[in-house]
């Protein structure tokens, strides 16, 4: 095989007709996304962000460790500095983030102003993150992931206001582009997810699983109910390490395609119902359909036979 | 756009996805080597100085090695948390730890004593807090640590200002396995750090691990 023709393969690959649903999933699912952290987050606002003595831990303490990193890294503290120089307190200018960064997710849930309201999402979600440093965990980085991708994609979507409203339509040319890139990165996160969960002796055994289930904060299910079916646990713990490992393969083969991403959405699904992890879940979901899930067919089956298309998928 | 200048603009698109997914590759070798070489595997443990050569050179891949000034780290550095890909995504891996658990004792000048434990308003925020207190037990510099003990109490002290003395104690959090779980044992906490405050206004402020 020549370069020339491998070039060509890889052009063929990230290149092809694609449909702008997977946008309008992805732009959907984000804005839903950072309003219900934004609510989430409300009442443990100024708590979790202040400076000095109002703070859980201190913003200064956070950023300062961020500046051991790079000062380069995106922080809450840039737009107080900005805040600052119009004698704007601190206060204020969290509680104007926070409005900000609710109305960038209302804006991305119907589609009016999408880039704008993608870059100020990203760009506001980032300096919140980062500055609450020690009390991030997953679900803000996957949330940032799909940020980042929804802003650099082409936006512009046929269910969006913008497209409805100015005819603004998505470049056609990138769509496959970036569904690509997410579908890989996906494929990465759940390989290397699984990799690292069956190295550890209580994916094997089920006690990873248990604890999982039943360590407080995620005590969602009683461990009274669970221990009657822990004889279950150690094959559910290697199922779900199957299911990560494997999904860079039978993710894409068509024959498998449709359930493992089913397998994989009620996983996170069930991640969900027993652990409280609602909007972890939920971004997770929204990822894998945004990359994974075949619209046009879906459609297409529904308005042949709207029953049989249900059952099918 | 002419047909003739596509192919070029398809090639930068793609060379810039393929810099973007080696360095997601890149990220998740490194926490994946550094997982497999700090915790508990069914790897031998003769194996820990490759996973320790293997994370090190992912991250002198990353230019995590370099100085805090150098150009090239910067621009990775924020590359990697703009994108949010500067850590990998070994969640609940190799196992489910159990988790911390900080407890304040509040001492009165009445010989009284109450116990309290952090609160967030929210159910979603008590997800954080989780994350807070595995990364203080985390913490390898005593001073920092300190400080961030300092940090915890404060809120508590303003909450009970007729307090003397505040005892901050951090925890782990035992947690029966099923087995143990039906013959009826319960959690167990080992502290791990514990400092004491001082509240009264005529002795400086005095910490102690």
């Amino acid at each position: 095989m020549t370069v020339r023709s491998t070039l060509q393969r890889i052009e063929q690959f990230f290149f092809y007709r694609e449909s702008d649903r997977w946008v309008s999933v992805l732009r959907i699912g984000l804005g839903l996304q950072v309003i219900c952290l934004c609510l989430a987050l409300r009442k443990d606002w100024t708590y979790l962000l202040s400076t000095g003595g109002r703070a859980l831990i201190s913003r200064d303490l956070t950023e300062a460790a961020l500046n051991a990193e790079s000062p380069f890294i995106p922080r809450l503290g840039w737009l107080i500095e900005v805040g600052n120089q119009f004698s704007v307190p601190e206060f204020i200018t969290l509680w104007f983030t926070w409005i900000v960064l609710m109305l960038a997710g209302c804006l991305l849930l119907v589609g009016l102003f999408s880039r704008i309201a993608a870059i100020l999402a990203w760009f506001l979600y980032l300096c919140v993150v980062r500055s609450v440093g020690y009390f991030s965990y997953g679900v803000d980085n996957l949330t940032i992931i799909g940020l980042f991708y929804l802003m650099i994609a082409p936006l512009g979507d046929r269910m969006s206001l913008d497209s409805i409203l100015w005819h603004r339509a998505s470049n056609r040319d990138l769509l496959p582009f970036f569904r690509r890139i997410l579908q890989i990165h996906l494929c990465l996160i759940y390989f290397f997810g699984g990799v690292s969960k069956l190295a550890g002796i209580g994916w094997w055994n089920g006690t990873s699983l248990w604890r999982a289930l039943t360590v407080p904060p995620f005590q969602f299910v009683k461990p009274e109910l669970l221990v009657r079916w822990k004889m279950f646990l150690p094959a559910a713990g290697l199922a779900i390490c199957a299911l990560e490992l494997f999904y860079p393969i039978f993710i894409w083969l068509r024959p498998t395609r449709t359930f493992w991403l089913v397998s994989i959405c009620t996983m996170h699904l069930m991640i969900g119902l027993t652990m409280g992890m609602f909007l972890f879940a939920f971004i997770m979901i929204v990822l894998n359909l945004a990359a994974f899930a075949a619209f046009e067919s879906f459609t297409r089956r529904l308005r042949a036979r709207p029953v049989g298309a249900l059952l099918q998928y | 756009m002419s047909q003739a200048r596509r192919p070029k603009r398809y090639r930068c698109l793609i060379g810039f996805a393929l810099a973007h997914l080696l360095l997601i590759l890149t990220v998740c070798l490194r926490d994946t080597f550094a997982t497999f070489a700090l915790a508990t595997t069914i790897f031998p443990t003769a194996l820990k100085p490759f996973w320790n050569r293997a994370d090190a050179a992912a991250s002198f891949v990353l230019g995590e090695d370099l100085q805090l000034r150098n150009p090239a780290r910067n621009v990775a550095t924020f590359y990697l948390n703009a994108a949010g890909i500067e850590a990998g995504y070994g969640f609940f891996a190799p196992n489910v730890p159990s988790n911390y658990k900080l407890v304040f004792e509040l001492h009165y000048a009445d010989n009284r004593t109450e116990y309290e434990l952090p609160s967030v308003a929210d159910a979603a925020t008590a997800f954080r807090l989780e994350s807070l207190l595995d990364r203080v037990a985390d913490v390898g510099y005593e001073p920092m640590r300190q400080i961030m003990f300092q940090m915890l109490t404060y809120p508590v002290w303003q909450r009970h200002p007729d307090a003397i003395s505040v005892r901050a104690v951090l925890g782990y959090v035992i947690w029966p396995s099923a087995e143990q779980f039906q013959r009826g044992e319960k959690e167990t906490l080992e502290p791990v750090y514990a400092y004491d405050f001082d509240l009264r206004p005529s002795v400086p402020a005095m910490t102690r691990p």
